[in-house]
C-alpha cells in the first residue's frame, strides 16, 4: 500500500492509501482520476476529475508549482491534488503553499523527513494559495 | 535603512535551522551531490575552484557599521580575514568550510543578514543605485521598492525554482547607476518620496549579459506602484512556465522574450496579469508608506557647503584634490557629499578588502556618516553621507590603509570577476589582465586625461564583469585549451544618462600578453581623433568601430 503526505483539517501526516488508477490525459475520462504534465495547460474538464495529480520531472522543475496556483486560484479546483514524480523532501513546502493536498516521494523512506520540513516558518512574506494573510498583506 | 522587525528575525533564524539540517544530512550521506548542490544554492553556497564560496546578500547594496562589522569577525573567524565585493552589491567570502556555513549563516542572521537566494535558479538580490537617498539627481528613493521585492520575493512558494536565475534593478535617478537594461527586470521608478504610494513604475524585461547580451524592453508604462507585486508575478509566471529548461544556456527570460517577440511576450503577460486579481493583489498604501518611513533621511544638519574650506584643502594636497574631483560625488543636501571608497589598487584584486578595512569603514561610517555603507555593482564602498567639511579627514583615514585611492570612474577603476584564479566557470583569468592594465595605466595625469573610461573584465562569457557594457570590455575566452580575450568597445551601462548600449567586438581575440598593448593602442586612436574634452564614448559615438580595428588590426608593412 502506497504511503504519502497528505493534508489533514489540523496539518500533515503520513498515510497509507490505496493505489489510484491515475489516467493520462489523452485518456481520461470525467470521474476518473486524471495525472497531467507541468506542461499542460489547465482546462475546465478538470473539475469533473476525482482527483488530479501532476508529475515532476525534476526536482528544479517549478511549472508544478505554477500550474497547481492556475488550478486552485484560476480553475478553482477544490478536489484533491497530488504530487508525484521527482519530489523532494525539502522542497515539499513550497508544494503545499502552492495547493497541493498530497505528495508522494519517490523514496517512501524520506516521508519522515517530508513531514518535519513542510512548514519550516511559522509565517511567510507573501500570500499562497493556503494562507491569505502574510507579512506584506497586513502591514505591522 | 530597513530594521528587521520580530518577523524578519524568526523566518531567518528558521531558514538557518532548516539549512543546518539539511547540512547534517549531506555530510552523513543522506543527501546525494546533487540534491545537496540545489539547497546550498539557495543558501549562497557555491563549490569552486579550490574552496567553497559563500555569497552573502547585501539587500540592495545597504549595510550598517554593525553589520559590516560583523563582515569582517565572519572573515576573520571563518575565512581568511577578506571579503569580495561583488558585482551585484553583494559580499563573497573565499574560503569557508562547507561544516562551519550554518554557523556562519547563524552569525549573520544575528544582525539581520542571511545569504538567501544569492545562487541558484531562483530570484536573486534586488539591486540598486549605490547612491540611493543621497544623489543629488535622485527623483525618487527606490529602496522602499526594493524591500518591497525582496520581501515578496524571499522564499516565494511558486518561483523558487525557476529555468535560470533571475535579476531585478530600481532605479529613482536620472542616470542609472543600476544598470536596469540589462536585468532581467529592470524597473523606472517615477514619482515623489514624500508619496511613496503613488509612485509609476516602467518595467523593462528581457535585459541581460552572459552568453547572449541583451537590452530589456519597456513593456509597461506608468504602472502603479501598488501593482508593482502582481505585474512581476505575471511576468514571472509566464517565465516560470515558458522559458526553456532543456539547455541551461537558452533558459534566461531574454531568450523567451526573444523567441516569442517582444510584443507576443508582453501580450502574454498583460493577458496573466489580465487574470490575476491584481486589485485583490495590490499593495496597501500602508504597506508601502509603513517600508518608506525606514528610509527617511537620517537627521542632516543644516550645513553651507565648504567650498571655501576644501578649495584651501585640496590646494595643499594635490592627491585630496584628485580623490575629490573622482570619488566624491554632489549630494541633494548643502553641506553634505557622497563618497566612493576604491578597492581598485594595483596588486589587489578589484574588489577585495580586508577585515580591518571593514572594520575602519565601519568606524568612518558611524564617525561621520550615520552609521550607513553601501557597496556600488563597481566593487567599491560607498558612505553615502558626509558632511563636507570631514571629507580630508575621513580621506587621510581611508588613504592610511588603502582606501584613499583617487580613481573612481578612471580606466584603473576596473570592474572584474574572480575569474579562473578562483571560479570553476571560468574560461580564463581575469586579475592578473585588471593588473597589467592598472600597472600599464598607472600615471595618473595620463588617466586623468583619459577622463572616465569603463573598463571591465569577465573570465568567461558568464559575465560577470559586464565586459558588455563596459566603454572598453574585455572577454576570457578558451581557445584550444589556451586563454584568450576578447576585447569588445563602445558598451555603456547607462550610467552617463544615454541609453544602455552592448559594446561591438573590435576582431579576433589576443593572448593574454598583447592585451595591454592593444587596449594602449585603442586609447591612442581615442587620444588622436578625440575633439577638446569628448569623453572615450562620446568619441565612439562619434567615430564608429573602425578606426580602432584599423590601427589594432592593420597589417605590418
Amino acid at each position: 500500500m502506497p504511503r504519502l503526505l497528505k493534508r489533514i483539517p489540523s496539518g500533515w501526516q503520513i498515510c497509507d492509501v490505496a493505489e489510484t488508477p491515475w489516467i493520462a490525459q489523452d485518456e481520461w475520462r470525467a470521474g476518473g482520476a486524471l495525472q497531467v504534465g507541468v506542461d499542460a495547460e489547465p482546462l475546465a474538464d478538470w473539475l469533473e476529475a476525482s482527483s488530479v495529480a501532476i508529475e515532476f520531472p525534476a526536482m528544479t522543475d517549478g511549472r508544478g508549482l505554477s500550474l497547481a496556483v492556475l488550478m486552485r486560484n484560476r480553475l478553482g479546483y477544490r478536489g484533491e491534488l497530488v504530487a508525484r514524480g521527482s519530489i523532494h523532501q525539502d522542497i515539499v513546502h513550497f508544494l503545499a503553499r502552492c495547493g497541493f493536498d498530497a505528495i508522494e516521494l519517490p523514496n517512501e523512506e524520506h516521508l519522515e523527513t517530508a513531514l518535519k520540513w513542510i512548514d519550516p516558518h511559522t509565517g511567510y512574506y507573501q500570500p499562497s494559495v493556503i494562507r491569505s494573510e502574510s507579512a506584506l498583506t497586513s502591514a505591522n | 535603512m530597513y530594521q528587521y522587525n520580530e518577523f524578519d528575525r524568526t523566518f531567518i533564524n528558521q531558514r538557518v535551522a532548516h539549512y543546518r539540517d539539511q547540512t547534517e544530512r549531506y555530510l552523513q550521506g543522506d543527501l546525494s551531490e546533487d540534491e545537496f548542490l540545489q539547497l546550498r544554492l539557495r543558501n549562497g553556497l557555491y563549490v569552486q575552484r579550490l574552496a567553497p564560496m559563500l555569497r552573502v546578500a547585501i539587500p540592495y547594496g545597504t549595510l550598517s557599521s554593525q553589520q559590516l562589522r560583523a563582515l569582517a569577525s565572519i572573515s576573520n573567524d571563518f575565512d581568511r580575514g577578506y571579503g569580495h565585493l561583488s558585482t551585484r552589491q553583494n559580499m563573497q567570502f573565499n574560503w569557508p568550510a562547507l561544516e562551519d556555513v550554518p554557523d556562519i549563516l547563524q552569525a549573520l542572521a544575528d544582525v539581520d543578514m542571511h545569504a538567501i537566494q544569492t545562487s541558484g535558479s531562483c530570484i536573486r538580490n534586488v539591486t540598486t543605485d549605490q547612491f540611493a537617498g543621497a544623489a543629488a539627481d535622485e527623483e525618487i528613493d527606490p529602496r522602499p521598492y526594493c524591500e518591497l521585492l525582496r520581501q515578496w520575493s524571499t522564499s516565494h512558494p511558486e518561483f523558487e525554482w525557476l529555468p535560470r536565475k533571475f535579476k531585478i534593478a530600481v532605479i529613482g535617478a536620472t542616470f542609472d547607476r543600476a544598470a536596469i537594461g540589462v536585468h532581467d527586470i529592470g524597473i523606472r521608478v517615477n514619482g515623489s518620496s514624500e508619496q511613496p504610494e503613488n509612485a509609476l513604475v516602467d518595467i523593462y524585461a528581457g535585459g541581460g549579459l552572459g552568453r547572449t547580451p541583451v537590452l530589456g524592453a519597456l513593456i509597461r508604462e506608468r504602472l502603479p506602484v501598488k501593482h508593482l507585486l502582481t505585474y512581476t508575478e505575471a511576468i514571472m509566471r509566464v517565465y516560470n512556465r515558458y522559458g526553456r529548461r532543456d539547455n541551461k544556456y537558452k533558459a534566461r527570460i531574454k531568450i523567451l522574450v526573444r523567441a516569442l517577440t517582444i510584443e507576443k511576450f508582453k501580450a502574454k503577460v498583460d493577458e496573466e496579469w489580465a487574470a490575476i486579481n491584481h486589485e485583490q493583489g495590490a499593495v496597501p498604501a500602508a504597506e508601502l508608506s509603513r517600508l518608506s518611513a525606514f528610509f527617511a533621511p537620517p537627521s542632516f544638519a543644516e550645513l553651507d557647503n565648504a567650498g571655501e574650506l576644501l578649495g584651501t584643502q585640496r590646494l595643499e594636497n594635490p592627491a585630496f584634490n584628485r580623490w575629490m574631483k573622482h570619488n566624491v560625488h554632489p549630494h541633494r543636501v548643502s553641506g553634505y557629499s557622497v563618497v566612493t571608497l576604491s578597492t581598485k589598487v594595483t596588486g589587489m584584486p578589484p574588489g577585495d578588502v580586508s577585515s580591518d578595512q571593514m572594520d575602519a569603514v565601519a568606524s568612518w561610517a558611524d564617525c561621520y556618516g550615520f552609521g550607513e555603507i553601501r557597496i556600488s555593482h563597481e566593487q567599491n564602498f560607498v558612505l553615502p553621507h558626509i558632511p563636507q567639511d570631514k571629507l580630508y579627514a575621513l580621506w587621510q583615514q581611508a588613504d592610511a590603509i588603502g582606501l584613499g585611492h583617487f580613481n573612481a570612474g578612471l580606466i584603473s577603476d576596473i570592474i572584474c570577476c574572480p575569474g579562473g584564479d578562483y571560479c570553476s566557470l571560468a574560461n580564463a583569468k581575469s586579475l592578473p589582465v585588471a593588473e597589467a592594465i592598472q600597472r600599464r595605466f598607472a600615471d595618473y595625469d595620463y588617466q586623468y586625461d583619459l577622463g572616465s573610461l569603463d573598463l571591465n573584465i569577465s573570465g568567461c562569457m558568464n559575465a560577470c564583469g559586464h565586459h558588455h557594457v563596459g566603454h572598453i570590455g574585455i572577454l576570457g575566452v578558451d581557445k584550444k585549451g589556451q586563454e584568450f580575450y576578447q576585447i569588445s568597445l563602445g558598451g555603456h551601462a547607462g550610467h552617463s544618462g544615454e541609453a544602455p548600449r552592448l559594446g561591438q567586438i573590435i576582431g579576433p581575440s589576443v593572448a593574454r600578453e598583447e592585451v595591454c598593448d592593444v587596449i594602449e593602442k585603442v586609447i591612442k586612436v581615442y587620444l588622436g581623433l578625440r575633439f577638446e574634452g569628448e569623453t572615450f564614448l562620446s568619441c565612439f559615438n562619434r567615430i564608429g568601430i573602425l578606426p580602432f580595428k584599423e590601427s589594432i588590426y592593420a597589417k605590418a608593412a
